[in-house]
């Protein structure tokens, strides 16, 4: 897993940027689809991006870096709940 | 023949059940307890039960001796309830219904108390009273609604209890309002005042008699006056207080005077619990209700009057 955060001079605005690999893609979408439903409990100042492409990609901007860390704290909890569950669980039945 | 696994963790106690048609398989629950003077806090109760689901989740299969492939529908809590740890939970159901294959149900945490207490109590047609921490509503169902007659205007019952409990500094453990329950059984005498100057045991049965006949009097006033405007001849109490004796003997005295039944739980089925919501989910997903991924997120205000219930007429 490969993060990165670095202020973007244009915006003004913080961002920060997470690479989770998974073993398949059909995994890293079950992810996807288990983390992306709940809208952030913060109503502004932060904005949360989660696409797939082989693995999971998550991609962050925020106006204040308390923000941007709490954000990005809460989504590696729970990102580490749904890959605990996969691991007990999985794998994934065939479609 | 339709099995359902329900998950609940919406306050502070976090369960898992299995229910087949109408059986209840397994449910096991685990609750999360603070040290007396403290109530429980969002971050702190998903913590509880990140720690736990998982554990708790395999004892409920392995109590009720099934395999996942043996599971038609998961459901889960959309609301109401804690954020932080409605998301906890919310986050293991949608894995593993994308994982066993399996359809997603997100089912209203007081229709879960309803539906429960219709199905262990046979009860037709009731007044509902659901009395918990978090919640206070006086219920009839009419025309595919769970109609709110009546519900407090600022804090739960549970709420009020829980409160006083924290001040005087009344141990959690099992619960706030069962300890509460167990030494106001010990008042004999109905004191005006909340505060009199007695002996220390005297003095908090005094004070918790009071607290405990005059909250649950008010409760008893507006259920009666729901089943009135209904002209229901049934009452059932649900929630986590629902357990107080106390409660259902005053409920009791009523319904008598009514020629009223009254129908209650124990405390397996009154408590938060994941086999409730597993048979509210039974309920909606045989009459063709199911919860599309997006559409799974999860919401701390949830109104009992929102839901559309189609599986009754």
């Amino acid at each position: 897993m490969a993060a990165a955060g670095e202020a973007n001079g244009g915006t003004g605005k913080l961002e920060s940027s997470l690479d989770v690999p998974f073993p398949s893609s059909r995994e890293a979408t079950i992810a996807l689809r288990s983390l992306s439903p709940d809208k952030e409990p913060r109503k502004g100042g932060i904005s949360k991006l989660i696409t797939v492409s082989g693995s999971t990609l998550s991609r962050w901007s925020a106006d204040e870096a308390r923000i941007l860390r709490v954000s990005v704290n809460s989504f590696l909890d729970h990102l580490s709940l749904v890959l605990e569950t996969m691991e007990m669980f999985g794998p994934p039945v065939a479609v | 023949m339709t099995v359902v696994i329900g998950f609940e963790g919406s306050a502070n106690k976090i369960g898992i059940g299995i229910i087949r048609d109408g059986e209840v398989l397994s449910n096991p629950r685990r609750t999360y307890i603070t040290p007396p003077g403290q109530g429980f806090l969002p971050s702190d109760t998903a913590r509880h039960h990140r720690a736990v689901i998982l554990t708790v989740l395999k004892e409920a299969l392995e109590q009720a001796g099934l395999k996942p492939a043996d599971i038609d529908c998961v459901a889960y809590t959309k609301g109401p309830g804690m954020g932080a740890p409605l998301v906890t939970v919310a986050l293991v159901a949608r894995t593993v219904s994308q994982l066993w294959g399996k359809p997603l149900l997100g089912v209203n945490h007081c229709i879960g108390h309803i539906e429960m207490g219709r199905l262990i109590t046979k009860a037709n047609n009731p007044t509902v009273l659901y009395v918990s921490g978090g919640n206070t509503q006086v219920i009839a169902y009419s025309e595919r609604r769970y109609r709110i007659f009546g519900e407090t205007i600022d804090i739960a019952v549970g709420n009020c209890l829980d409160r006083f409990a924290r001040v005087i500094k009344i141990s959690n453990d099992p619960s706030p309002g069962y300890n509460i329950e167990q030494m106001a059984k010990k008042g004999s005498q109905y004191v005006e005042l909340p505060y009199t100057v007695k002996g220390m045991d005297v003095s908090f049965s005094g004070i918790l008699s009071y607290i405990e006949e005059t909250l649950f009097s008010m409760l008893v006033e507006i259920t009666e006056r729901a089943m009135a405007h209904c002209g229901s001849q049934e009452v059932l109490i649900v929630g986590g207080v629902g357990c107080n004796l106390r409660l259902q003997e005053m409920m009791g005295v009523m319904c008598k005077e009514r020629g009223a039944k009254l129908f209650a739980t124990d405390e397996r089925f009154c408590i938060d619990n994941g086999a409730m919501i597993a048979q509210a989910g039974w309920e909606m997903f045989r009459s063709g209700q199911v919860t599309e991924l997006k559409d799974s997120w999860i919401t701390q205000r949830y109104r009992t009057d929102e839901v559309e219930v189609t599986w009754r007429d």
